[in-house]
């Protein structure tokens, strides 16, 4: 375990090492100009060359990337283009919101598609099945922004259960007002996945031998499908939902801006727009360390699920 | 018996009194934005950032509340002032008393000298080139400051306005907190107070108490970050805010309109939609051509393509309104047949293509696609390349597009956009370049003459020749003008009338409130 993590931790450090350089290049090739956006459309040549003087994007590439390894060694990830805040600050002050808004997205999309997508493999051909996969089809069919708008109409504007605007933590009632609609949006997509996975999976489990052998010996159907087939079917299951994480963190961009909810996608668009260099070079090794982080954890709880695999 | 009599009037009363009581003073607003960007009225330009810098800065002279133009310029934080025969020595009188914000202390002309100065130097201002005309500003005495120009401009006023560089900053605060520090900060004299600054999320502004024209009826504004237009508008209608900046789609004014409760007011100064030939490249080099594109545009087409009730036709290279517009200019007519044959004339009779770089915008992706269709009629190809807003905006600069549809507003006096357009100095891609995407120099003279005119009759004649010539040389052909668009609830008084905004937001002043 030991080991594996350290090879883990020393892979982590050269894709992050990858990945900085990359996204460095990448946001100085693609065109639009800082100062210009900054200054806006009426700021003259000079202006907008004094700017850039000051923001240092005048000095060669090759000094601009060694300045930002060596900060980016030190902790020091500089200042935002647009706004002058440090970048850090930046993103530790949104990335709580979309971690938060991932986790129940994942608990809602697991909690819903698990059971579902048992419930589909055990009632194989008949109703419970049809009617499953027809409407997991239908998750899978839905942008998530379309989603958001009609879940707002329904939730917000007809019935009025839930703001419109969904930034409000001051009390646990607010909290969970705010967080029900974006996390629901984002995890029925989810929970359309996750069924069709467990369905399948759960499928290849009933027809083992063991499942038969259990059925033969009179062990409870309960206890034959939620003990012994779902765990076996597991695997597959861990597997997307560790993918998925990706999915969910590409999908909340879009549903934080239509639930006006504060976060990395949010901020990510806005650096986009605004070629904030800094930001998004911060915000990339933001995206790389999650990412690596559940690769990990999802191959830990393989070996949590199935004491077969084997962590070297 | 009777004293549970006049318990019972004294109950009755407080009730009847009771909806007053509980009326609403937070106003929360809807922008179209996911930042404000820098809080410093010296260096953001942007239309989110403008509006609410707006609310916490006072110039030293404004426009009236509601009004665009420059015949509506009244006292501010000056409540006097005159200037010499030759126009070139300016001195005001300021107000005593006025505070600073975040109990800074009062005002005075120390600080109108340093804000302006600030506002002059590139490296604390977007809007430094506005005041190189300056020579010296100096403060006479606590309440006097005078400003000395090399040369006259054609309105000082307008650079000491609440507008862009003429915003008025307390020293003390960016000497205290810093460049950077005072735009997490900023401190004006204006009716609101900034507060707070959450990412992402809202600018929080309070009640100025001590504002010298009043303490505001509003107690609070809260300023949201709503990128999205969908949930803008589903924010107004569920009433979780009460005024939001609207699209500039027909479509959306007439849906918006009939929600009860709810109203749209469109105001100016209109955005002008102008199509810039760059003169330098073939075939728009032949004024023939360009003659032809400006014959098959057919500007009351557009107009209704883009609603008539939120644009109106362009009537100058100038937008209407503006001080020194020519609002009768002889532009060239929607004439097809007249295209076509000017096309034949210039060796093209089987037409042309003309590349064009174009941001991604909808609202001027519409338009431009709108223009187009209508080109194609007479045999124009517009081979348009859709890129990225600030993509296009760093592409056009580079002279990289032969057409360039350019959509925007300025201050409005025709010397600023005849300037910023049509002047040789302005040419993309020269060391003092601005907007001149069409290489245009053929009313340098005029321009210039007009800008040290002290004759207003004559500086008018001037710009009337400068556009003429402009309009003959056919450098652009000035298609469309496009209203600011904002939605309100029905309650909020704004305290005025709004017909216009230079900082294209409804200023909210000591006088907005609710009604109920």
């Amino acid at each position: 375990m030991g080991a594996f993590l350290v090879k883990r931790m020393l892979f982590a450090v050269v894709t992050l090492f990858a990945v900085l350089t990359l996204v460095f290049i990448v946001v100085r090739i693609v065109p639009g100009d800082p100062a210009q956006v900054i200054l806006g459309d009426q700021a003259d040549a000079t202006a907008i060359a004094a700017l850039q003087q000051r923001l240092g994007l005048d000095r060669p590439i090759w000094e601009q990337y060694v300045s930002f390894l060596s900060g980016a060694l030190r902790g020091d990830w500089g200042v935002s283009l647009v706004t002058g805040r440090p970048v850090i600050r930046e993103i530790l002050d949104v990335l709580p919101w979309t971690l938060e808004l991932t986790a129940v997205s994942m608990v809602l999309g697991t909690g819903i598609g698990v059971p579902l997508g048992v419930w589909a493999a055990i009632n194989r051909n008949r109703m419970p099945d049809y009617v499953t996969r027809i409407g997991s089809l239908i998750g899978l069919s839905f942008p998530p922004f379309v989603s958001a708008i009609l879940l707002l109409i329904i939730f917000s504007l007809a019935l009025r259960w839930f703001p419109v605007i969904s930034g409000n933590r001051a009390t646990p009632w607010a909290w969970f007002q705010s967080i029900m609609l974006p996390a629901l949006n984002l995890g029925l997509i989810m929970a359309a996945y996750i069924t069709r996975v467990t369905r399948s999976a759960m499928l290849e489990v009933m027809q083992e031998d063991y499942v038969r052998t259990a059925r033969a010996k009179g062990v409870p159907w309960t206890v034959i499908v939620w003990r012994h087939a779902l765990r076996n079917a597991l695997i597959p299951i861990v597997t997307i939902v560790g993918l998925y994480l990706g999915i969910l963190i590409g999908n909340s961009v879009l549903t934080e801006i239509v639930f006006n909810r504060p976060g990395l996608g949010k901020l990510i668009i806005g650096a986009l727009n605004q070629r904030d260099y800094m930001m998004l070079q911060g915000m990339m090794v933001i995206y790389t360390l999650i990412v690596v982080v559940v690769n990990v954890l999802t191959d830990l709880t393989y070996a949590l699920v199935d004491p077969r695999v084997k962590l070297s | 018996m009777r004293m549970s009599w006049m318990a019972g009037g004294a109950l009755a009363a407080l009730l009847a009194t009771g909806p007053a009581l509980a009326q609403k003073t937070t106003l929360v607003i809807g922008m179209q934005t996911q930042d404000a960007g820098v809080l410093d009225p010296h260096i953001n330009s942007g239309t989110p950032g403008k509006a609410l810098l707006n609310w916490m800065f006072n110039g030293l002279v404004r426009i009236k509340p509601g009004q665009a133009s420059p015949d509506q310029i009244e006292p501010d934080i000056a409540e006097s002032w005159t200037s010499s025969a030759d126009g070139k020595e300016w001195t005001f009188k300021l107000r005593q008393g006025v505070q600073c914000h975040h109990d800074l202390g009062e005002f005075t002309a120390e600080d109108a000298v340093f804000s302006l100065q600030r506002a002059g130097s590139k490296d604390s201002s977007a809007f430094s080139s506005d005041y190189s005309a300056f020579d010296k500003v100096e403060a006479v005495d606590k309440y006097t400051v005078r400003i000395t120009l090399k040369t006259p401009i054609p309105s000082l006023l307008g650079q000491v306005m609440n507008y862009h560089g003429g915003n008025m900053v307390c020293k003390k605060a960016v000497d205290t907190l810093g460049k950077d520090g005072f735009a997490r900060k900023p401190a004006g004299t204006g009716p609101f107070v900034f507060a707070e600054y959450v990412p992402q999320q809202y600018v929080k502004l309070v009640a100025n108490p001590k504002y010298f024209r009043g303490e505001p009826k509003i107690k609070e504004i809260i300023y949201r970050f709503i990128p999205s237009d969908a949930a803008r508008d589903l924010a107004l209608q569920a009433g979780e805010i009460d005024m939001m900046i609207g699209r500039q789609e027909q479509a959306w004014v007439d849906r918006t309109n009939k929600i009860p409760g709810l109203k749209v007011i469109a105001f100016g100064p209109a955005e002008m939609s102008v199509i810039h030939l760059n003169m330098t490249q073939p075939p728009l080099d032949n004024i023939k051509v360009r003659q032809a594109i400006a014959h098959a545009i057919d500007r009351a087409g557009i107009q209704q393509f883009r609603g008539p009730a939120i644009s109106r036709q362009a009537v100058s290279v100038v937008p209407s309104g503006y001080f020194g517009t020519h609002e009768t200019a002889p532009l060239l007519p929607h004439n097809l047949a007249r295209a076509k044959q000017l096309l034949t004339e210039a060796g093209f009779p089987n037409g042309v293509t003309i590349k064009a770089i174009h941001t991604t915008l909808p609202g001027m992706m519409g338009f431009i696609e709108a223009t187009q269709a209508q080109l194609k009629r007479a045999g124009i190809t517009l081979d348009i390349t859709p890129v990225e807003h600030p993509t296009f905006h760093q592409q056009i600069r580079q002279d990289l597009s032969q057409l360039v549809h350019f959509q925007a507003a300025r201050f409005p006096i025709a010397d600023v956009y005849l300037t910023q357009f049509f002047h040789s100095r302005s040419i993309v891609k020269t060391p003092t370049a601005v907007t001149n995407f069409s290489h245009c120099k053929v009313a340098d003279a005029e321009i210039d003459a007009a800008r040290t005119e002290q004759d207003k009759a004559k500086q008018v004649a001037l710009w009337k020749t400068a556009q003429e010539k402009i309009i003959n040389e056919v450098c652009a052909v000035p298609v469309n003008e496009m209203l600011m668009l904002w939605a309100f609830k029905d309650s909020l008084d704004l305290g005025y009338e709004l017909k216009g905004s230079l900082n294209l937001g409804p200023p909210i002043t000591e006088q907005t409130r609710f009604t109920k």
